[in-house]
């Protein structure tokens, strides 16, 4: 039988609910399920903001957080009495049982819970001061519940819980015994009949390791993988943990990482690395990107490999800094001033991560050019088991085509014509020094305003992109569902994918035509290709997290056709139902056109 | 005064000849206006190289966006033009990315202390081994004239018709105070001692910084002239003691006779060192290009 199970823990900050998430999570991955998560935390550290920690357990491979949950487990009632309502007919809500304060009426969650859902109330806070002789383990002692619950098996807790704590003895020890008191109270319970784990499904290829890994971590091991020399940086969530992950790799690869005193500097440092022939990347979020918009132009017009991997969060200016939007993808591709086109990735899951990261250092190298990987808060702290291959898919050294200058001739870095892909130069290389300007220049390097020379200048650096939409063993964008022609077509990118495909998969069992296409490479676009799928498509849905659909304007900008919006900003990711909905009535209206 | 020697164009042309430093000057001339201060210096930077024996394909001049920051054009090496105030971040990159590489920076004041102003500390701080050569003629030459942050009270200007109010830093001081490992300053009046004092800098390991004085012959008739120049700057005393802190910043005050000379030097890890020591820390290899170091080490000697 397969699995698919959802279950939410909601806690107030300081509660351990994502700590228990990432036990839970690490259990039931090592047990060989498939697992996709995603964690809500308010922006402060401490207080008493909402935490959330979900996922979505399953044998078959999915693409996005269902909008119901099996079970839901509340270490906080005021924050997760407006989730009762996301549990389904028959699930489970767990939750504790006495309450140390006077509730208003209607404050204790049992008050909400649905005559379809089940409760099950456990005396949490006294079984976690019985084991542990404090109430601070709570979190473990509903994990141990949840597991006795389900009947999964202990060897898989025990694991993890001895790999969260493995610097902390004493909170090991603590952890395991709030655990098994935990476990031992869902004894003198009722069964849960209608949450069941079937056996998990672990096929791996030989030599392939299965992780599950964040989006952050994977663009991590893609950039170490790809050989990262050095790193420039400035904390902003959510691409701090980028950074943080680099800090503790890079210098056991002999790796060079620098924290720098703003984002200027940072990506400013990239480019100058990167003039020097190192492979060299960055990280930050919209407001960093912002900052770094006049030196990225630098890098387009003087030709210099650069990757900057992107994390989106809600904006403008500081907006919504720990919740998740898409509405960075104007600027990642056309920010900053002059005709200053480059390369802009956006993977769409977190395997996708780890080769978009990887390959962004080939895209740069091999086309000479700053290179954006763009993903947004929900993509980087996403969790999903990710199969990697045995070895690195990413070249280690793009040919700078060296041949191609000329003995005796003097050196042209910004020579023109065939593909208009220049040789590269490093310091240190004789015969070939140059300057590299911010100015525009001739084939030499040389500063040069005359018309002819800016008109050829920039044809180059848009002609020699083309060549990227062809580059080898990298997904630029591909479709999904019913081949042909469809009544529906969706048509997303980066995070939102994911709801998009599984929208898109549901509609056709209720027996709609329909097919989805991912959009990964935003710049240069691949016209055709999307063209081609967009010919096939009677109705199109753009349904996308941002406010005003910067991809729907992306794409008419490219290609003159009248889609459908589906715009939301509510912080986290879109439901699955909404897009679902979109396309149902987009089928029903084309039906309802036919009939009149 | 001794007895004053003619010298002869020929003479001296093979003078310059013979020394081997034209070889690091570019064919492309210089878009100074006769008479800038800067003419002196780009001729001591191509000297101080030719000194120090550095092959000029490992030689990086860096520079922002000014006058001086057309600098890395006339030098036969390889260079970095980049944008306003962000010289200093691109080259800690290329010098993190290659410690062979002699990496010196310049730029004028407004691009170092009104622009960039944010990245000179951290640049000193971390000791990164390159040299900063800040052109200071108080004054935005190439946008035709306007105030800069070391332009004096009261100097009128485009954008201060009246008279400018506002007080002028002290580079000197500042850099001094952010922990730079070098300081000096010299006069563009005075080439044979602004020569040797970029050969100082240069063969310095770790952050240097040079201050040099030099006048806008075209849009500061006024202020900065050679002849005041000439008249305000002296040589700090015999007795300095570039190891005292404390004394340099005592001399960096005075920025009414401003001292020429080395105020401040210490020898203390770079930021490659320290780098490399968080690689020792984790248990990492060092990769063979920090080999090539010992190689530049021994050029500079």
């Amino acid at each position: 039988m397969s699995t698919d199970i959802q279950i939410s823990i909601v806690g107030s900050a300081g509660d351990g609910t994502i700590a228990a998430g990432d036990i839970l999570k690490s259990a039931l991955a090592g047990m060989g399920y498939k697992i996709i998560s995603f964690d809500i935390y308010p922006p402060e550290i401490r207080g008493f903001g909402k935490c959330i920690a979900r996922m979505r357990i399953t044998t078959e491979q999915v693409y996005s957080l269902k909008h119901k949950s099996d079970v839901l487990i509340s270490l906080d009632d005021s924050h997760a009495i407006p989730h009762a309502a996301e549990v389904r007919e028959c699930g489970a809500v767990i939750y504790e049982r006495a309450s140390i304060v006077q509730l208003p009426e209607g404050g204790h969650i049992s008050a909400h819970i649905g005559p379809g859902q089940l409760p099950y109330p456990v005396p949490v806070r006294e079984l976690a001061e019985k084991s542990t002789g404090a109430n601070r383990s709570r979190n473990i002692v509903v994990l141990g519940f949840l597991a006795g619950l389900l009947n999964l098996p202990d060897e898989a807790f025990l694991k993890a819980i001895a790999q969260k704590f493995k610097r902390k003895a004493e909170a090991a020890a603590a952890s395991e015994a709030a655990y098994r008191i935990g476990r031992d109270f869902a004894a003198q319970t009722f069964k849960l009949d209608d949450v069941v784990f079937g056996p998990p499904v672990s096929a791996v290829v030989a030599g392939a390791s299965v992780e599950m890994i964040s989006g952050n971590a994977a663009i991590v091991r893609g950039a170490l993988d790809a050989g990262i020399d050095t790193f420039f940086g400035y904390p902003i969530t959510p691409a701090t943990s980028i950074m943080e992950r680099l800090a503790a790799e890079m210098p056991k690869r002999g790796g060079r990482l620098l924290q720098t005193e703003d984002e200027i500097s940072a990506i400013s440092a990239v480019i100058g690395a990167g003039f020097a022939g190192a492979r060299a990347a960055t990280s930050t979020s919209g407001p960093g990107l912002s900052l770094m918009a006049e030196m990225l132009g630098m890098g387009v017009i003087g030709e210099v490999p650069a990757v900057v991997f992107v994390s989106q969060r809600g904006g403008p200016s500081t907006g919504l800094p720990t919740k998740t939007e898409q509405s960075d993808l104007h600027m990642a591709v056309f920010g900053g001033h002059g005709d200053a086109p480059r390369i802009v990735i956006a993977p769409t899951n977190v395997d996708g991560c780890y080769r978009c990261a990887g390959k962004a250092f080939e895209l740069a190298e091999a086309y000479q050019t700053p290179v954006i990987v763009l993903v947004d808060l929900y993509l980087s702290n996403r969790y999903e088991t990710v199969v990697f291959p045995a070895r690195p898919p990413f070249e280690a050294d793009v040919n700078r085509r060296p041949g191609k200058q000329v003995a005796g001739a003097q050196y042209k870095r910004y020579v023109l014509g065939g593909d208009s892909i220049s040789p590269r130069a490093i310091p240190g290389e004789k015969g070939t020094m140059h300057v590299v300007t911010g100015l525009e220049h001739n084939e030499l390097g040389r500063p040069s305003d005359q018309g002819e020379i800016h008109e050829a200048m920039s044809r180059k650096r848009h002609e020699k992109l083309k060549a990227a939409l062809q580059h080898p063993d990298f997904t630029i964008c591909k479709r999904f569902g019913d081949e042909g022609a469809v009544d529906v077509g969706v048509i997303s990118w980066g995070s939102n994918f994911g709801e998009s495909l599984e929208a898109m998969l549901k509609a056709r069992g209720e027996g709609i035509r329909c097919a989805a296409m991912k959009v990964v490479m935003l710049s240069p676009f691949p016209t055709e290709r999307v063209a081609a799928f967009l010919a096939d498509c009677k109705e199109v849905l753009v349904p996308e997290l941002n406010y005003q659909g910067q991809f729907a304007n992306l794409l008419q900008a490219h290609i003159a056709r009248p889609v459908t919006r589906l715009n939301r900003v509510p912080g986290e990711p879109m439901k699955v139902e909404d897009i679902l909905e979109d396309i149902r009535r987009l089928a029903g209206c084309k039906a309802a056109q036919k009939a009149a | 005064m001794g007895e004053i020697k003619p010298v002869y164009l020929e003479e001296k042309l093979k003078e310059i000849e013979d020394s081997g430093r034209l070889d690091y000057r570019s064919k492309t001339l210089p878009t100074w206006c006769p008479g800038c201060g800067y003419f002196s210096i780009v001729e001591a930077v191509a000297a101080s190289l030719c000194e120090l024996n550095i092959p000029n394909e490992n030689a990086v001049m860096v520079s922002g966006i000014g006058c001086s920051s057309r600098f890395p054009f006339f030098v036969n090496s390889y260079g970095m033009h980049t944008l306003h105030g962000r010289a200093l971040p691109v080259a800690t990159g290329v010098k993190t990315a290659n410690d062979a590489l002699t990496v010196v920076v310049m730029g004028g004041d407004g691009d170092g202390f009104a622009i960039g102003g944010g990245h000179v500390p951290h640049a000193a701080r971390r000791n990164v081994d390159i040299t900063y050569l800040l052109f200071d003629n108080g004054i935005y030459g190439l946008t035709k004239g306007q105030t800069s942050p070391t332009s004096a009270i009261g100097f009128r200007t485009p954008t201060s018709p009246y008279e400018n109010p506002d007080r002028p830093l002290n580079p000197l001081l500042m850099v001094l105070a952010y922990g730079a490992s070098w300081v000096g300053q010299a006069s563009a009046g005075r080439p044979d001692h602004l020569h040797k004092m970029i050969t100082q800098a240069m063969a310095h390991r770790g952050f240097s910084y040079l201050h040099i004085l030099s006048p806008c012959v075209t849009f500061d008739k006024t202020h900065r002239t050679y002849a005041n120049l000439g008249m305000q700057v002296r040589d700090l005393p015999a007795d300095h003691d570039p190891t005292d802190r404390l004394a340099a910043m005592r001399e960096a005050m005075d920025d009414v006779t401003p001292a020429l000379g080395l105020y401040f030097r210490e020898e203390r890890p770079t930021l490659a060192d320290a780098l490399d020591g968080l690689v020792e820390k984790a248990g990492g290899e060092l990769p063979g290009k920090v080999a090539a170091k010992p190689a530049r080490k021994a050029a500079r000697r």
